[in-house]
């Protein structure tokens, strides 16, 4: 049986009003990879993620999903959606999106609700996950009530219940306190080593070494405009340069105060 | 030299940010919800049904004096559920009666109920008449108004609005009109607190809006710039619902347990009502 999770043929998006979110991608993803997904602003990440997650189709090539072609089927036929979200589950870059019930627990529990899940097993599962994100005091908070790390490992344990082979994360530490953020690659980096394949669209470059075996970059062009090991992408000062991903701190040294680029994996001089 | 007329602005801006802090107040806190209290200890679908019950015999009895023991039925609930009285009352007292009062003011006069003369006075040139079947009626309604908003303040004080609505679904509300107001809901908050964000903002780079047709765009704008992006978050939020296996009928977690205690409770309150509108019928 064949490992390839995602395979994306020349896929092309555009937004109502034809303005292009994605021109050209070709992307194969094999079960159990640790992915990263890096670019500027606008450069297609998210909208990369929606297509994975049979959110979205492309107006021209096509995406497969354990070797299905993804179509209207993920929305209309009710059986097969249900075997591809139990596969792949997306944490949005807003929480605020992801958490629309009106307590933390009733969140956690719509995806296997919605699955078929039995109750007994919605609240085994509910209790599981609360344990690993460490948010049992939160279950019956209202998200609103919640701060923006709470927030976002309740919409991390919303997928979590669900269990999918494939984990798609949309800029998972964007606005995260040290200590969250540290929680949250710590979490992913452990799915990796449960077999989990894990895609993350990510502006942090610090975190990529450990996050991503793979990264890919997409440019101004909305094409990957690189891929390889992040040692590799991450090292090329010149190419980051050209596509937005230094950077430039203003630093005071001895009382002199200079701007420093900063190079993702060498540390701070 | 143009002096704005600050009080003119102002009234648009404090009539909004006055409007969103009783929203939030009133709708979205919980803090009496989740205190430990002998209303919020029950089961919410025994409650709501004890409640219901209570605002049945509140509409079906026709004495004042046995509304009112139901009245104090309820401050006794208030006391024991860790209310504070004085804001029950500011809540529930302050501007019901006196809106039932504006309305039930024509019907104590014999012009609309005839009857025995209770007070005779001239206003205006008219000789005016107040009846004792009047006055009789009026304070029956003040009174029906004030225990039944009373009730209904008391039961959504004491029950979070997340199982509140869950008892909706006990009730038989369909799935998918509860999780819409559900949703409207877990959303006000959000909105309410982008309006608010809009106006700081604006008020940062403009300050204080000087005229009243100024003010009136600013708002226009802001009703626009909410309507844009409350329409963009709900297309999301549909993805997200998609994204975790929602195809057009819902399923929602329902997890109830009554106990004894809710049950001896329900039990006396319906022997309550039942003695009320027993005494009601035989008076």
């Amino acid at each position: 049986m064949s490992d390839i999770v995602f395979e994306l043929t020349e896929v092309h998006y555009s937004y109502p009003g034809k303005f292009p979110a994605l021109c050209g991608i070709d992307l194969t993803v094999r079960s159990g990879e640790k992915i990263a997904v890096i670019g500027a602003n606008g450069t297609g990440k998210s909208t990369l993620l929606q297509l994975l997650d049979g959110l979205i189709f492309p107006h021209k090539g096509q995406v497969s999903a354990f070797g299905e072609r993804l179509s209207e089927w993920a929305h209309t036929d009710e059986n097969a959606a249900h075997r591809f979200r139990k596969r792949v589950g997306l944490v949005f870059q807003n929480a605020d999106i992801q958490l629309f019930c009106p307590s933390v627990k009733e969140d956690i529990a719509f995806g296997p609700l919605q699955l078929g899940f039995s109750t007994k097993e919605v609240e085994r599962r509910l209790l599981e996950v609360s344990g690993v994100l460490d948010i049992r005091h939160l279950l019956d908070r209202v998200p609103h009530q919640l701060s923006i790390g709470e927030k976002r490992r309740v919409a991390i344990a919303s997928v979590l219940a669900i269990d999918p082979d494939v984990y798609l994360f949309d800029e998972p530490t964007a606005g995260l306190d040290p200590s969250t953020v540290r929680h949250i690659i710590d979490f992913i980096v452990e799915a990796n080593l449960r077999g989990k394949t894990i895609i993350t669209a990510t502006h942090d470059l610090h975190i990529i070494g450990e996050i991503a075996d793979t990264v890919y970059v997409f440019g101004r062009n909305k094409q990957i405009v690189r891929e390889g090991a992040p040692e590799s992408v991450l090292s090329d000062r010149s190419f980051l340069e050209a596509n937005n991903l230094v950077h430039i701190h203003r630093h005071h040294h001895n009382s002199k105060e200079h701007l420093h680029q900063h190079m993702p994996l060498e540390p701070h001089e | 030299m143009y002096k704005p007329s600050h009080r003119k602005s102002d009234f648009i801006e404090r009539s909004i940010l006055s409007a969103l802090a009783f929203l939030k107040d009133a709708t979205l806190s919980e803090e009496y919800a989740n205190r430990r209290g002998f209303l919020q200890s029950l089961d919410p679908r025994i409650k709501t049904i004890s409640f219901l019950a209570f605002l049945v015999t509140s509409i079906s009895l026709k004495s004042a004096v046995l509304i009112s023991a139901l009245y104090g039925l309820c401050l006794i609930l208030v006391i024991f559920s860790a209310i504070p009285v004085g804001y029950f009352l500011m809540r529930t007292l302050l501007f019901i009666p006196l809106f039932s009062l504006c309305i039930v003011l024509p019907t104590l006069f014999s012009a609309v109920t005839p009857g025995e003369p209770l007070w005779t006075f001239h206003l205006f040139g008219i000789n005016a008449i107040i009846t004792r079947q009047g006055l009789g009626g009026a304070v029956l309604f003040v009174v029906r108004i004030a225990t039944s908003v009373s009730l209904v303040v008391l039961l959504s004080l004491t029950t979070r609005h997340s199982e509140l609505l869950k008892v909706l679904r006990f009730l038989g509300v369909p799935q998918i009109f509860v999780l819409t107001v559900s949703m409207c809901y877990r959303y006000l908050y959000l909105f309410a607190t982008m309006v608010e964000n809009i106006f700081t903002a604006i008020k940062s780079r403009v300050g204080v809006v000087s005229q009243q047709q100024q003010g009136r765009q600013i708002v226009a704008w802001n009703i626009a710039n909410t309507w844009n992006r409350t329409t963009q978050m709900s297309e999301e939020v549909y993805m997200a619902m998609l994204s975790r296996g929602y195809t057009g009928e819902p399923r929602l977690l329902s997890e109830f347990h009554a106990m004894p205690r809710d049950w001896a409770w329900l039990f006396c309150a319906l022997i309550a009502c039942a003695g009320l509108l027993y005494r009601g019928h035989t008076l």
